[in-house]
């Protein structure tokens, strides 16, 4: 079980026929036009130089990763960017775990919910999208900011004399993060919670276990294909978003996907921002080959 | 039986698709690419209520965005409103087409102040949109010592209570200035000079916005901001308490124009556009909304008198100003100046 899920299956018994092939032609199609071959342009991209009006010059260098990793004064190794990267590594973790400790109760309740209640709860959780996301995030600064709907409220209730600053600061960009990505966390566990049989549950309840155990023991195991699928739909996408580090957190501690945006637009520098993404992609390829060889090696 | 069934129905087909592609094709068009909030929505409506040109508008940010997306390709854009140092560059690299300065009679209304300029010294390529200026807005209900410049706003007492342009060259000139430098001085020594100054600049600044940075002013995020002219305008006409300084060391104005891109589908439409906006009863109207220095003398005489009393758009007295000139290589250092700061932070 532990390993069907952990490892494909490479044993090549069960090799995919004409019809199997013909079945996935459309999505080996969509993965080569927008994951291979954009991939392939970044990576030739990284190795290019840029003209004075910023276009991309096809001669080789290694600058832009000379650049990523030295200091361009003394030559040394540099943690400029390193520094970018763990900022933004440490953003969407934090809003992973967020996610999880808020989402995984509210997924839990929807999925234990009588049938009838459930497709309303579900509307609920997914009402958010039918707005702009952009429009969402200019709420929050509304609501944020100094002279904004909380600190207002706050100094009206006579809770606090001074506004407090919360605008513009990292906190401010973790709560944008959870709260746009908390569904996609709860609608995969909530998946889990569903089918999840109950009798497992009271099983384990009759042979002694107690909540926190059954929890433990039953409930969390049963429930991980969901958690995990929550936890990389929100963590990948958290690592590269640049929208809501700059429109909430002002720019001022950039992320990894804010300095990749800016070499695209701001810069103009598609060299440096193409050598930033692939060593983004090698570090993501790097840490899924660790912990898929972890899962392999830890049976059960 | 069957196949003559199907080339009927095909003919048939063809027969309804033909005359509607050819209504589409005399629906005349023009695709503007222009500034985020600098292009008032009722300037569009009224030149497709007189012309019948629809307008599709497409926006950025930056002259820097606007270079990428015009140069990428893939998109053909028939009007642009890029700064004076851009357009530097695209005549340069023949980006732009010249103008056919006979289908646009209304350039007789533009201040000789601002045309032919250095950028574009036969005045063939562009016409000024709006003029401004780079300063600093000081919110004085909240800061109370007199700010005269650059480092003033800098001086480490208004630490995390700064928004400021999020254009690398913007701030890089700044930087200079403080040294005497002109702005289109950036050799890599000078670039060299202004590190330790930025370096101590960068982190006091709380909010990087290009785009609206009235906003964390308004807000009350912020008591100091180096923003445009035309915000300063909006926020000095909302409250008088912001008032807007022309830093001591020299300050950059920018000529917001348009051109037309090489290539541009529909070029006539374009200086149609073009014509409609010189007129002085439009252009006052873009006044009215983004309260920037008006090129169009004509224009300007319709104004009310506390649109030009404002010291935002029509700054009083003989202030330090500079345009920005192309600088080619330099571009990247800046950037990689600007970003390496901001990121080690």
């Amino acid at each position: 079980m532990q390993a069907a899920l952990g490892a494909p299956d490479t044993s090549g018994t069960r090799r995919p026929g004409l019809f199997g092939w013909l079945l996935m032609t459309p999505m080996l199609l969509w993965l080569f036009a927008f994951v291979v071959a954009p991939t392939l342009i970044l990576l030739v991209y990284s190795f290019c130089e840029r003209d004075d009006l910023g276009l991309v010059v096809y001669s080789f260098t290694w600058d832009n990763y000379r650049r990523i990793f030295f200091d361009s004064d003394t030559g040394e190794f540099g943690t400029t960017y390193l520094t970018v990267f763990v900022r933004s590594v440490i953003y969407a973790g934090l809003t992973t775990v967020i996610c999880l400790v808020v989402g995984y109760p509210v997924a839990w309740y929807i999925g234990r919910a009588p049938e009838s209640r459930r497709n309303l709860l579900l509307t609920l959780v997914m009402i958010p999208f039918w707005t702009s996301f952009l429009i969402r995030t200019y709420a929050w600064i509304t609501i944020l900011s100094t002279n904004g709907l909380l600190n207002s409220f706050l100094q009206y209730t006579k809770l606090i004399e001074e506004p407090f600053d919360m605008l513009y600061t990292p906190g401010a960009v973790v709560l944008g993060l959870v709260y746009s990505y908390l569904p996609f966390l709860i609608l995969p566990v909530y998946g889990s919670v569903e089918k999840l049989d109950n009798s497992l549950v009271e099983a384990a309840f009759d042979l002694g276990a107690g909540p926190v155990r059954a929890f433990q023991k039953v409930i969390i195991p049963l429930t991980q294909p969901g958690i995990v699928a929550g936890v990389l739909l929100v963590f990948i996408p958290a690592i590269g978003m640049f929208a809501i580090s700059q429109l909430m957190g002002g720019g001022t501690d950039p992320t990894i996907g804010e300095v990749i945006q800016n070499q695209f637009m701001q810069a103009r520098d598609w060299p440096f921002g193409a050598a930033l993404g692939m060593t983004l992609v090698v570090m993501f390829a790097v840490a899924f080959w660790f912990t898929s060889r972890r899962q392999e090696a830890v049976p059960g | 039986m069957k196949t003559i069934r199907l080339i009927l129905a095909l003919t048939l087909l063809a027969a309804t698709a033909v005359p509607s592609y050819g209504q589409a094709k005399k629906k005349q068009v023009l695709n503007l690419f222009c500034w985020s909030e600098y292009v008032p929505q009722e300037v569009i409506d009224g030149f497709t209520k007189e012309t019948g040109i629809k307008v599709n508008t497409e926006n950025y940010a930056s002259n820097e965005e606007m270079l990428s997306k015009l140069l990428a390709g893939g998109s053909k854009y028939d009007l642009i409103q890029p700064s004076e140092y851009t357009i530097e560059a695209l005549i340069k690299k023949e980006k732009l087409d010249a103008l056919t300065l006979e289908n646009i009679p209304n350039l007789k209304n533009l201040d000789p102040k601002f045309t032919k300029m250095p950028h574009d010294p036969e005045g063939k390529y562009s016409v000024p949109w709006m003029a401004g200026t780079v300063g600093i807005v000081v919110n004085t209900a909240k800061v109370k010592t007199p700010i005269t410049g650059y480092k003033d706003v800098f001086a480490g007492t208004h630490k995390r209570r700064i928004v400021v342009l999020n254009d690398s060259r913007e701030i890089v000139s700044w930087a200079l200035a403080t040294l005497g430098i002109s702005a289109n001085d950036m050799t890599p020594e000078n670039l060299e000079k202004a590190k330790p100054i930025l370096a101590t600049w960068l982190p006091q600044v709380k909010v990087y916005d290009s785009d609206s940075p009235k906003t964390a002013l308004l807000n009350g995020d912020v008591d100091l901001g180096i923003v445009w002219s035309g915000e300063a305008a909006i926020l000095w006409k909302k409250n008088k308490k912001f008032s807007y300084v022309l830093p001591a060391e020299g300050a950059h104005q920018f000529i917001d124009s348009l051109a037309i891109p090489k290539g541009a589908p529909n070029k006539e439409n374009a200086e149609k556009f073009i014509n409609y906006i010189l007129k002085p009863e439009v252009s006052v109207r873009i006044s009215g909304e983004f309260p920037y220095t008006n090129p169009n003398a004509e224009a300007v005489k319709l104004l009310k008198p506390e649109q030009r009393d404002n010291p935002a758009s029509y700054p009083p007295g003989a202030p330090k100003l500079e345009t920005f000139k192309d600088i080619g290589a330099a571009a990247k250092e800046i950037d990689k100046l600007v970003t390496d700061i901001k990121g080690r932070k």
